[in-house]
């Protein structure tokens, strides 16, 4: 039973951080392709920018449907802490998911497109700010009491340096969009998107180093468990490897290559995902409530990982086939 | 103006105002999808390429629906974390393991397979485009399955217990299989669907009227009517039973929804109230019609009450809900428009039947199609007028008789909340205008009689390999 109430947390801890993943991931190149549409030159390429997404987005964003499901029912404790704690930056990332969603039918419907291009593009760049100061403020750490209630004000989550992560993450998103783009268009477009991709591959890389090398300074649990052996080694070989990423997606964007610059994209995602993993676990709260405080029953969990945890590889199967059904270039008949 | 800085009740507002508009679009969308499976289906049977175009045009409208439908959902589920954390805290063992249920059942399947739907006519095989259109349909619906057993168990909870606070869920398929569930989500799933079918009905009907495609849109017309037949029988019987189970399970609720202060012993024949002026500060009614003899027959159809109705006098103020008045009429309106509804589909199936809905005798039916036109936003009114009896005849409890309404909301600032709520109803409205404008605008330019049909007529310039991504009905739509 003590076993149990260690492991079915962690469980769902993997289990969310897999979802949120797959969000940042999907939803990281949608909007980023969204916030790349307010630099689009003409009518047309913003066309194409939102028709290579039209049969994703709504899929793309099931992962953080998902994703506050399980965290509701997986951990409740923090699901009502965290969300009332970053009110307005979760309520900036509602509203900016809204103008987005509606901009794609509305626009297709519309004659003056330039109310639903602002929409969208302003729309998802919203989201992205919003969930930028959201990720920021859960790693700076919430202020709660002991039995896990939030105790902060309105406004905690607006810091330098939640400012800073959400810029980081709005150029993560810019350069996943930029590489998704390389892969799904051709001709001048994809020179565009090559060269938006390098920029944002530098800024990207600018917030990141400046928050790697800040994180253990600022936040003092990080600094006791990430400076420990076995762990330590880990956390080295994190910033090594980025680097390295950060030179073959470089290397390739300048060989004009079409799909290595996503995959070590992806890859890079994939890494700052661990990173902050390793941080943040095992406090799903940082820097007082544990995954195991937090944790819903046992049996509540092990009903949910049976449930969804059969689901899972489904949604990934049906998922990837709507992927290889739409794969290939999008072309624009006007274009 | 004091509740501008009342939390609870800006956060109750709130989400009224989100729930309330977050519903008109998947009413459509879950009633339609079940349509759409049907003239597909007939497509394939017959391969009638009429069958065809009309998947094609509905699922203009279903699209534009989802559309906001995701839109506003979102909040949805996010509104539980913001403004109400301590009930998210105490139930969320339960109702949040729901919650992601729905999302990895229903939503994720739904919106896995709408690209296939929307855009993949000519990307794979007829067969498996129909798999995708019924996935479509089964995610949907499976979202009401969830939703409204989540919602019961706020009505009837069951499957467990509080401990401090705290529900542990002991028996999950009590908890899901709560008093209420079943009948309420049979109750929300003919709701969508016959509000579908009159919105499908009414839109045909106008097509009709005005001769535009009359014979195309006969045919639709004719399916929905065929659908209705057996649904708004079955509705009212559903109706019906859902009111019985408030009678045993919710007396305060059942109260409210007759405005009835004092308490009716059993074995009596009540007089049923039509039209009241409920006055809750005196607790009477000021000024009330009546129609002797049927409050029994409307409860049990039987004449003679076997069990007592209990007065809301019989509650203590802070033990009953208050605005009686909402409840009272919002539970009338719904059961006049069930009754209307069934009555134009009873009326419409006997001119069908003595022949007047042929092709060459249905342009006459003006009057008959101007009530179908009538009649298409109705079964929005009846839906959202259920639910606020449903929601707001449960107060003052957020889960019936645990937990109150007032001790599940989060402390945040008022103003947050009035600013979100603020924007919420500014945002909310244009969305409303706007898509009421780009969907008479789809009516309007009607259907698309000359798309390609799938694996007939071979276009040599339509290029649909698969290394070129077409948008297929994009470009090609927004040229006519």
């Amino acid at each position: 039973m003590e076993a149990l109430d260690y492991f079915l947390p962690q469980v769902w801890f993997a289990v969310l951080a897999l979802f949120l993943f797959l969000y940042v991931m999907l939803d990281g190149f949608d909007l980023g392709v969204g916030i790349l549409s307010i630099t689009a030159s003409s009518e047309e390429r913003r066309g194409i920018l939102m028709t290579s997404l039209g049969n994703v987005w709504d899929a793309n964003e099931t992962w953080l449907v998902l994703m506050g499901g399980a965290l509701f029912g997986a951990f409740p404790l923090a699901y009502g802490t965290i969300l009332q704690a970053l009110y307005i930056p979760i309520m900036i990332m509602i509203f900016g998911l809204i103008f987005r969603a509606v901009a794609f039918e509305f626009r297709e419907h519309a004659n003056t497109k330039v109310f639903w291009n602002v929409a969208f593009g302003g729309g998802s760049f919203l989201a992205a700010i919003g969930q930028g100061f959201a990720l920021g403020a859960i790693l700076q750490g919430i202020s709660v009491d002991s039995a896990g209630h939030f105790t902060g004000g309105t406004w905690d989550w607006l810091t330098l340096r939640s400012l800073l992560v959400a810029l980081t993450l709005i150029q993560g998103y810019v350069l996943i969009g930029s590489t998704y783009l390389i892969l799904k268009t051709e001709g001048e477009l994809q020179t565009t998107h090559n060269l938006t991709a390098k920029i944002s591959a530098v800024t990207t890389f600018i917030g990141a180093v400046y928050l790697t090398i800040t994180t253990p300074i600022f936040s003092e649990s990080a600094r006791t468990r990430l400076f420990e052996t076995p762990l330590v080694y880990i956390f080295a070989l994190i910033p090594l490897l980025g680097a390295l990423l950060i030179f073959l997606l470089l290397k390739s964007l300048y060989s004009e290559q079409e799909t290595r610059p996503f995959v070590w994209t992806l890859l890079l995602f994939l890494l700052s995902f661990i990173g902050l993993g390793l941080v943040v676990f095992p406090y799903i709260i940082p820097t007082q409530i544990t995954i195991y405080q937090a944790a819903a029953s046992p049996s509540s969990l092990v009903f949910m990982i049976v449930f969804i945890g059969f689901l899972i590889p489904i949604m990934l199967a049906y998922n990837i086939y709507n992927y290889i059904v739409f794969k290939g270039k999008v072309i624009n008949e006007e274009y | 103006m004091e509740f501008l800085s009342d939390t609870v009740i800006l956060s109750r507002l709130q989400f009224a105002v989100t729930a309330i508009f977050h519903m008109l679009w998947p009413i459509l969308t879950t009633g339609m999808a079940i349509y759409l499976i049907v003239i597909e289906g007939l497509w394939l049977k017959t391969r009638n390429e009429n069958y065809y175009y009309h998947a094609r045009f509905w699922s203009k409208l279903y699209v534009l629906n989802f559309g906001i439908g995701v839109a506003s959902g979102l909040p949805m589920e996010f509104e539980f974390g913001t403004n109400w954390g301590p009930f998210s805290q105490a139930v969320g063992d339960f109702f949040g393991s729901v919650l992601g249920f729905e999302a990895s059942m229903a939503f994720a399947l739904e919106a896995g397979f709408l690209g296939i739907m929307l855009f993949g006519w000519e990307r794979v095989p007829p067969i498996m485009h129909y798999f995708a259109t019924i996935m479509v349909a089964v995610g949907a619906n499976l979202s009401i399955f969830w939703i409204l057993s989540a919602n019961s168990w706020l009505q009837t909870p069951a499957g467990g217990q509080f401990v401090d606070g705290h529900f542990v869920v002991g028996d999950y398929f009590q908890a899901i299989f709560n008093p209420f569930m079943l009948n309420s989500v049979l109750h929300m799933f003919f709701a969508t669907l016959e509000t579908s079918l009159f919105v499908i009905g009414g839109i045909s009907a106008w097509y009709i009227i005005n001769q535009r495609h009359a014979e195309f849109f006969t045919l639709s017309f004719k399916i929905v009517l065929a659908i209705a037949i057996a649904v708004t029988p079955l509705q009212l019987y559903i109706g019906h039973l859902s009111g019985e189970q408030v009678y045993h399970y919710q007396p305060t609720k059942l109260a409210a929804m007759e405005a009835q202060w004092e308490t009716i012993p059993a074995g009596e024949s009540p007089s049923w109230s039509a039209i009241a002026i409920p006055n809750d500060k005196a607790e009477q009614n000021d000024w009330e019609i009546s129609i002797p003899g049927l409050l029994s027959y409307i409860l049990e159809i039987k004449p003679r009450l076997s069990e007592p109705v209990l007065g809301l006098k019989e509650y203590a103020p802070e033990d009953r809900p208050h605005q009686i008045g909402l409840v009272y009429y919002a539970f009338r309106i719904m059961i006049a428009i069930g009754f209307i509804l069934a009555g134009l589909m009873a009326v419409t199936t006997l001119q069908w039947l003595r022949g007047k809905l042929s092709a060459k005798n249905i342009t006459q039916q003006r009057w008959l199609l101007r009530l179908w036109l009538l009649a298409a936003p109705l079964g929005y009114i009846a839906v959202e007028c259920g639910w606020i009896v449903r929601c707001v005849g449960r107060q003052p409890w957020i889960v019936y008789g645990e937990i109150r309404t007032a001790d599940g909301v989060s402390q945040v600032p008022a103003s947050n909340v009035l600013t979100s709520l603020t924007a919420f109803t500014v945002v909310y409205s244009i969305l409303f205008v706007f898509a009421l404008y780009f969907g008479s605008r789809i009516i309007r330019q009607g259907p698309n009689l000359d798309l390609p049909v799938p694996g007939e007529s071979f276009d040599p310039e339509l290029d649909t390999t698969s290394a070129k991504h077409i948008p297929d009905s994009r470009p090609a739509e927004a040229q006519q």
